[in-house]
């Protein structure tokens, strides 16, 4: 089963988007920012470097400012402020800051300009003030309400129209023919595990597609939630620098707990923690780059991620064991843990289970992957536990591991079976040829039988037979 | 040399002692390629702008060395940003400006401003009009020793940038290797940037002792450019980035007598105190020296006549010497 990407990391996003929308998104600083710390270190830093230089920088001289065991990382960070458009290639070989990107970044450092990008804080007082324990309470609530409707608890109120048809439409959850209500699907089950910043960007990205089929003003969105990401907890902002679209928004966002505001048609909103929180924290940046490294650095960067999420506080010990002992009374982390742990006995303030190959087997079966138990198991990690490494007792990594390597113990393939070669030469011959193209998946060159990937039939047939005919003209 | 105990996630703190010394700066905006206080202070803001920028909770701390004391830019105390809030003209906001930036900014600009009201008024302990770099240094290591104590993980990264405008005050030179030492030892690199002004020893070695980068500002206007390409990269950027440091570093010391930099000196064997002229009894730990500064050549076996010290190494070496374990 193949692992569903989601396209969680906004940095992919915006990679597929054409110039054009790049050269708008630009114009607002707040939007500037926010793709910028997006960077890895080292484009930060080049990017920084040349912000104030007028004239084009000849590759070269930018390679001799990084040593010889950066030059990888130089590379990867150059591609992605090509694709970004951030950095231009002028004809003469050399790099230059995209013109607009250079002024309105410039803009955000010094605070000049006059594109009210970072949110009009109230001028007056709020007669309804609220606070941010208020502000949080809200953000969770409104949040989990969304989540408990995907495992199905029935304690809370059932979300919003809006969110239900993005709920149907990312395929996190569908609608089954024999029952009335929506069903959770294996995509779902894997959304559950990812940590909140991850899970509000899924939804934002999933939102963004959304826009463009309601023809919505994509660039007017995204710079939303740029802007978003750079407001103050506890501030009121006022709505009058906000585009149509982007008031509309304001409604949609108030249903997943991003904003609060005390009524529609309010002319005044507050970002909750998920907003303010969208462009900070990095987690969900890194554990989507760690999949495409391996080993080590994969275990670290996901650590890295767990100890972001840190403030949001872990709750999870897990003993070599296997019995994990949760402190938590939410319904929701329960249903949650549920998933891949049996559960064996439940107190007023915590639960406690055992891994087991049956529950982590049906977890399989939902979709989720080893990876995916692993990392919510370091993200929620209880603070006793991160004092130790590896955070994990490794046992029980490694036995989840293979637990899911179990189930892949075959795998198929179309095949062409070659046989009945008259001449050992000329199985050998193109056993070797089907060696070099790589794609010889079995062979015994006994029985002189060998097995060819489907997609090499046609070569293969055409040299075995240009070289029966050699041998006829020859013999 | 691969620094591998950071890493990309890490949160950086840089604290910045910026030199404030109104004389100096006096000298460098009459200088052929002036620069006023003002003009560095833009720059420098920004350059804070752009530290905070690499990254969302990348924190900023600035102190002035100024003449005779030193003061905390940044953050400020409870009770002046209170004090401030009460002050109405500073709660207009304005959405052109990310607020943290701002806030910073602000900050900073309403410290020098009542930093440098409060000079005018005559100081009186004016030692020589130097700026107090040791103090900044030392508050610094203190500021950033309570905010990495508060880091359980260890995830703050912390350094410390001197921007120095003043010349070296020998009179500091003991209290400025200390904050050195401490340094290295809580393996935090000193950057400095040094935009006017002759040589500054100290500095150098400051720099050169904790790792950290040295530039000799030599276009002064272009001040942000210099800042944000030699200053900018965070720790984990630094192994990765060629940044300019000192090849020749000047180790010469300042003599604990008269302060005076010395070529060469004597050292008391005992404390290691340099002194730029014999004296019968080191000034820091109270050892007695032989009184014999030159040794005559039959003394060698002859055992020390006195039980003192000699001070040792230099050139001159007294009939103690032979038998170094008859200190006082």
């Amino acid at each position: 089963m193949s692992v569903i990407n989601f396209k969680t990391n906004i940095y992919d996003y915006l990679e597929t988007l054409p110039i054009f929308t790049f050269q708008r998104l630009f114009q607002k600083p707040a939007t500037c920012l926010a793709i910028f710390r997006l960077l890895p270190a080292i484009g930060r830093q080049i990017v920084m470097s040349i912000l104030y230089v007028e004239n084009p920088i000849p590759l070269k001289d930018i390679q001799s400012w990084v040593y010889k065991d950066g030059h990888k990382k130089l590379q990867e960070a150059l591609h992605k402020l090509s694709k970004l458009h951030i950095l231009e290639e002028t004809p003469e070989k050399g790099l230059i800051v995209n013109s607009t990107f250079r002024l309105e970044f410039k803009n955000a450092l010094s605070g000049g300009g006059e594109h009210q990008s970072f949110g009009l804080p109230c001028a007056t007082v709020d007669k309804h003030k609220v606070d941010i324990a208020f502000l949080d309470h809200f953000a969770s609530t409104q949040w989990e309400a969304i989540l408990h409707y995907m495992v199905g608890t029935t304690m809370t109120k059932r979300p919003s129209r809006g969110v239900l048809n993005l709920l149907q439409k990312s395929d996190l959850m569908n609608a089954n023919a024999s029952e009335s209500g929506l069903h959770i699907t294996n995509k779902g089950f894997q959304f559950l595990l990812q940590d909140v910043n991850t899970q509000v960007w899924a939804f934002l990205l999933q939102y963004l597609d959304m826009a463009e089929m309601l023809k919505m003003d994509l660039v007017e969105v995204l710079n939303f939630l740029f802007q978003l990401g750079s407001l103050e907890l506890g501030q009121d902002y006022s709505v009058e620098t906000l585009t149509d679209t982007q008031q509309q928004m304001l409604e949609d966002l108030g249903d997943y707990g991003i904003v609060y505001r005390r009524k529609k048609g309010s002319r005044r909103f507050y970002p909750t923690r998920l907003a303010t929180t969208l462009t900070s924290g990095t987690s969900a940046l890194v554990t989507s780059l760690s999949k495409k490294e391996t080993g080590t650095a994969a275990s670290s960067a996901m650590i890295a991620a767990a100890e972001e999420s840190h403030d949001e506080g872990g709750f999870l010990i897990l003993e070599t064991n296997y019995r994990v002992y949760a402190y938590t009374e939410s319904p929701l982390q329960i249903a949650v843990l549920n998933l891949f742990i049996q559960l064996k006995s439940r107190f007023p303030n915590m639960v406690s289970g055992v891994i087991t190959r049956e529950s982590v087997r049906n977890a399989f079966l939902n979709g989720i992957t080893a990876d995916q138990i692993i990392s919510y198991l370091q993200t929620h990690a209880h603070p006793q536990m991160r004092k130790r490494a590896p955070l994990l007792p490794l046992t029980v990594v490694d036995q989840i591991r293979l637990w899911e390597m179990e189930r892949n113990r075959i795998e198929d393939k179309a095949a062409y079976l070659y046989k009945d070669f008259n001449v050992q030469a000329d199985f050998d011959a193109a056993e070797k040829y089907a060696k070099d193209l790589d794609v010889l998946l079995w062979s015994n060159s006994k029985q002189r039988k060998m097995v060819i990937a489907q997609e090499a039939h046609e070569t293969l047939r055409t040299y075995i037979k240009r070289r029966l005919a050699g041998n006829r003209d020859t013999g | 040399m691969l620094d591998t105990a950071t890493s990309e996630d890490d949160t950086n703190l840089l604290v910045a002692i910026v030199d404030t010394n109104p004389l100096a700066w006096q000298q460098s905006a009459t200088a052929k390629i002036p620069l006023s206080l003002d003009d560095a202070i833009r720059q420098i803001l920004l350059f804070f702008n752009a530290h905070m920028a690499l990254k969302h909770d990348n924190k900023v701390a600035a102190i002035a060395s100024h003449i005779g004391h030193c003061k905390f830019l940044y953050p400020v105390t409870d009770a002046e940003t209170h004090r401030r809030q009460a002050n109405p003209s500073k709660i207009a906001k304005d959405a052109n400006a990310y607020p943290n930036f701002k806030d910073v900014n602000d900050d900073i600009i309403e410290s020098l401003r009542s930093l440098m009201a409060d000079t005018d008024t005559p100081q009186k302990n004016l030692n020589d009009g130097t700026s107090m770099i040791s103090g900044a240094l030392s508050m610094a290591l203190c500021y950033i020793n309570r905010i990495t104590n508060q880091d359980d993980l260890g995830r703050i990264k912390p350094r410390i940038l001197v921007i120095s405008v003043s010349p070296d005050s020998p009179y500091q030179y003991i209290s400025i290797m200390n904050a050195v030492f401490s340094a290295q030892k809580m393996s935090i690199p000193i950057d400095v940037c040094k935009l006017y002004g002759g040589e500054v020893a100290f500095l150098q070695q400051a720099s050169h002792i904790t790792g950290g980068v040295y530039l000799d500002v030599e276009n002064p206007q272009a001040l942000l450019q210099y800042l944000l390409f030699s200053f900018l990269p965070e720790r984990y950027a630094r192994n990765y980035i060629c940044l300019p440091n000192k090849e020749q570093v000047d180790f010469r010391a300042a003599c604990f007598c008269h302060k005076r930099i010395i070529d060469i000196g004597y050292v008391c064997s005992v404390c290691l105190s340099i002194f730029c002229s014999w004296s019968p009894v080191c000034s820091t730990c109270r050892t007695k020296f032989a009184f014999r500064a030159l040794p005559p050549l039959a003394g060698k076996g002859r055992p020390a006549i006195s039980r003192t010290a000699s001070p040792a190494p230099s050139t001159a070496a007294s009939p103690g010497s032979s038998s170094p374990m008859s200190t006082a």
